[in-house]
């Protein structure tokens, strides 16, 4: 199955990826990997109905979406996959979902989280899941929206934000 | 009284809530909020929050949101968990919100919202060209 974006958005489905990603890449489908959202059904039935119509959606735990994205019965499908943190995209990638590149898409301000770029704000989490992906081989880039400004997310920006705590 | 939030993307509905100020005068009950900046869960804790500020008044809250889809959209759904008692209307225009302040005196929370989507809607028209 390819997956056409991979993007971490603690908004989770609103208008830059429903619009702004999916007029671009088209995906088939939309997969939403979280615990939380999975886990209630008034969440899940907010954000599949925010999906348009021509898009199919999947809201699952983050296992389930991994195991999801590997299943080569699932191949023909183009997928948007969405998790709100850093934390999950990088378990979903250990336990073996096939993403090879990243879009770190929006990382609000919240307790304990600094300023990386204008819409990336990092704890010391989000730090070291970054530091994880790049580990297994992911690349990681920070973008809102197609045609906007894209930054690389590698090493030293890590380490800049870890020495400058 | 029945409370009212618009609640939008950048500056929309704090523009659309100073207009309605300035054409009718100071308005009690009707707030203005944007998303900027905000992650979901700091969304729907700004709407809950909004949400409990009425609490025993008892006259209900209405929340208009700009499009359906968005961020604004899944918080105020999401904040309001399933309560049919608060109604979340989309598209909000300078009509729905003139509407609103006149009518949310004499009228129940449901009946108001949907004479706001038919306002609404009887807002946009073609009035030029073809």
């Amino acid at each position: 199955m390819p997956v056409v974006l991979a993007r971490i958005d603690d908004r989770l489905i609103h208008g830059q990826v429903t619009v702004g990603w999916s007029r671009q890449l088209r995906p088939d489908r939309i997969v939403l990997a979280n615990n939380e959202v999975a886990a209630d059904r008034w969440q899940s039935r907010v954000y599949a109905s925010s999906v348009p119509p021509e898009i199919a959606v999947s809201i699952l735990p983050v296992a389930r979406a991994a195991a999801f994205l590997a299943d080569p019965e699932n191949i023909d499908e183009r997928v948007l996959l969405l998790t709100a943190s850093a934390v999950e995209m990088n378990e979903l990638v250990r336990i073996g979902a096939p993403v090879g590149a990243v879009n770190v898409g929006g990382m609000h301000f919240g307790p304990g989280k600094r300023e990386m770029l204008p819409f990336v704000f990092v704890d010391e989490a989000d730090l070291k899941a970054f530091g994880r992906l790049l580990d297994m081989g992911t690349e990681l880039s920070a973008q809102q929206v197609p045609g906007g400004r894209e930054y690389t997310v590698d090493r030293q920006r890590l380490q800049g934000m870890e020495a400058n705590p | 009284m029945i409370r009212a939030l618009v609640m939008t993307h950048g500056d929309i509905g704090l523009e659309l809530v100073r207009v309605v100020k300035m054409i009718i005068g100071p308005v009690d009950g009707l707030t203005a909020m944007s998303n900027a900046g905000l992650s979901g869960p700091d969304l729907q804790a700004q709407v809950a929050g909004w949400l409990d500020d009425g609490d025993g008044d008892g006259g209900g809250e209405l929340i208009f949101i700009d499009d359906y889809g968005g961020s604004c959209a899944s918080a105020a759904l999401i904040a309001c968990g399933g309560d049919g008692c608060r109604a979340v209307i989309s598209g909000v225009n300078l009509a729905m919100l003139l509407g609103y302040v006149t009518w949310r005196e004499n009228t129940d929370n449901r009946e108001l919202a949907a004479k706001l989507v038919q306002k609404g809607r009887e807002a946009i028209t073609l009035v030029g060209g073809r």
